[in-house]
């Protein structure tokens, strides 16, 4: 579908930060405006993770897969 | 002559199609296997073995279920796979043959199975916690939607339904 532009470690790192920051977001820890905003910020992350595709990468011709 | 004494004197890779007449899926395959044959003309030989006839052949091979396509290089057995599969699926045992090598394994790698599985029970977890019902119903479903991406091609419900939609309509 997308090419890959992220490396393994990459894909991980992301995935996992974005449900740490899903969970503060959304989970009830961070309230109001914050919480949706790191929230949002976590489901990008972890989608982006997950499928190992960043499009913002691409937007600046970079990539961490070798 | 004997079928090993032929495989050791075959110039070229084989890749042997154990089949019946009787069987559904081997004749599924078997226009699948002619195209690829051609494609592949004079790199790679496909043999067919009647499983009827060769009880025996079978029985040494341990092939238990057909059609099983076994493919052979230099006498060797490099890969075998039983069952009906996709086009692509038995080009992979063609390329297999010229290799020499076991075809790459197919669908996700075992660490992309673990993190989608991890961040799709996260999803199922933070959706429990949230009190927000329409949205914890769409977390739910995300994080099944992710966990299940971890193991769509072991499950053979999905096989059936992708199959089915990627026939060609008559």
């Amino acid at each position: 579908m997308f090419k890959v532009n992220e490396a393994n470690w990459d894909r991980i790192a992301r995935a996992l930060l974005g449900i740490v920051l899903l969970y503060l977001g959304f989970g009830g820890v961070l309230a109001g405006t914050l919480g949706i905003v790191v929230g949002v910020l976590g489901a990008i992350l972890l989608i982006t993770g997950l499928v190992g595709f960043c499009p913002l990468y691409t937007l600046f011709k970079f990539s961490t897969k070798k | 002559m004997d079928f090993f004494e032929r495989l050791k004197q075959a110039p070229l890779p084989v890749v042997v199609d154990f089949w019946a007449p009787w069987c559904g899926p081997c004749r599924a395959i078997d226009p699948v296997l002619k195209k690829l044959g051609a494609q592949y003309a004079g790199r790679v030989e496909v043999w067919k073995v009647n499983a009827d006839e060769q009880p025996d052949l079978l029985r040494s091979l341990r092939i238990y279920g057909i059609p099983t396509l076994v493919v052979f290089k230099d006498g060797q057995e490099v890969a075998r796979r039983t069952g009906a599969a996709s086009p692509d699926a038995l080009a992979t045992l063609f390329e297999a043959a010229l290799s020499g090598q076991k075809p790459a394994q197919v669908g996700p790698a075992p660490w992309e199975r673990l993190l989608r599985m991890v961040a799709g029970t996260a999803l199922i977890i933070l959706a429990f916690q949230n009190n927000t019902p329409w949205f914890a119903l769409l977390l739910g479903l995300l994080g099944l939607g992710v966990a299940f991406s971890a193991v769509y091609d072991r499950c053979p419900i999905y096989k059936a339904i992708t199959e089915r939609l990627k026939k060609p309509v008559p």
